[in-house]
């Protein structure tokens, strides 16, 4: 069964959930309120997320509260980071192409002389 | 309502249609794409290109879904021999005698199941310098639109 950080935030309300919890531990019940969707489907985004190791729940007298772990998250954004290298260079290399283009037309495609202004 | 992992926006000081042509035109995509075999913008034509960083190369296999023409090409973007598929979507938007293009890559997260070189352990070099800068915009990126 596949349980890593990047099947936690495939699913939008499990997105929504970290979102929520990052910015203040709750317990399930008030977390519960901010979705349209049952409490056991919650209950199940939250035990993916425990299992995903970015919520902690933590035993506070009777309640139990959840609480955002946003480490994982840095293994998502070194993934997303080599996309974002990847296609930043490619687009310097369309934009530098596309100049240099601009300075030497293409001769064999019909090209306007004039600038336009 | 999905959110967008990976989005990037340029304004290039060219018109829609030379824009366009870099980005479907053979001979221009590999002027700074990839030098492809053919490459016809059609729903359903497939392409691929070996593709990578450093020592590791990857057949990159994509076979395109949308195309608008001056508007918007989207092609799947997978790795032969692993699971999980992602998609490209150029967007172009003429504005006066520049485009902008809007760059959408959906899918990222299915990726790194099964591929050795996306293990957890390769994350761990570069992360720590990496979680400072990216996390914030990284969060700010996938909070679901209200």
């Amino acid at each position: 069964m596949r349980r890593d950080v990047f099947q936690a935030i495939a699913d939008p309300t499990r997105r929504e959930i970290i979102n929520i919890i990052a910015q203040q531990s709750l317990n399930l019940n008030a977390l519960a309120e901010n979705f349209d969707v049952s409490r056991p489907a919650i209950s199940r985004h939250i035990k993916i997320l425990t299992e995903c190791g970015l919520i902690v729940i933590r035993q506070k007298g009777r309640e139990r509260y959840c609480e955002a772990n946003l480490k994982p998250l840095g293994e998502v954004s070194y993934w997303i980071e080599q996309y974002r290298v990847f296609w930043t260079s490619k687009l310097d290399a369309l934009e530098s192409f596309l100049n240099k283009e601009m300075i030497f037309p293409d001769k064999r495609t019909p090209s306007k002389k004039l600038k336009r202004k | 309502m999905s959110n967008q992992p990976f989005v990037i926006e340029r304004i290039f000081d060219a018109p829609v249609e030379r824009v366009w042509k870099a980005l479907t035109d053979k001979e221009q995509m590999k002027q700074w794409y990839f030098d492809l075999a053919e490459f016809k913008p059609e729903p359903g034509f497939e392409f691929s290109f070996e593709g990578g960083k450093d020592d590791r190369s990857y057949l990159h296999l994509c076979k395109i879904t949308d195309v608008i023409p001056l508007k918007k090409l989207r092609y799947s973007w997978r790795y032969q021999g692993y699971d999980g598929i992602s998609f490209v979507t150029f967007e172009l938007f003429g504005e006066g005698s520049k485009t902008r293009l809007i760059l959408t890559h959906e899918g990222l997260e299915t990726f790194p199941y099964n591929n050795p070189d996306f293990a957890k352990e390769n994350f761990a070099q570069g992360w720590s310098h990496i979680i400072g800068i990216s996390l914030k915009e990284f969060l700010e990126n996938t909070a679901v639109k209200k």
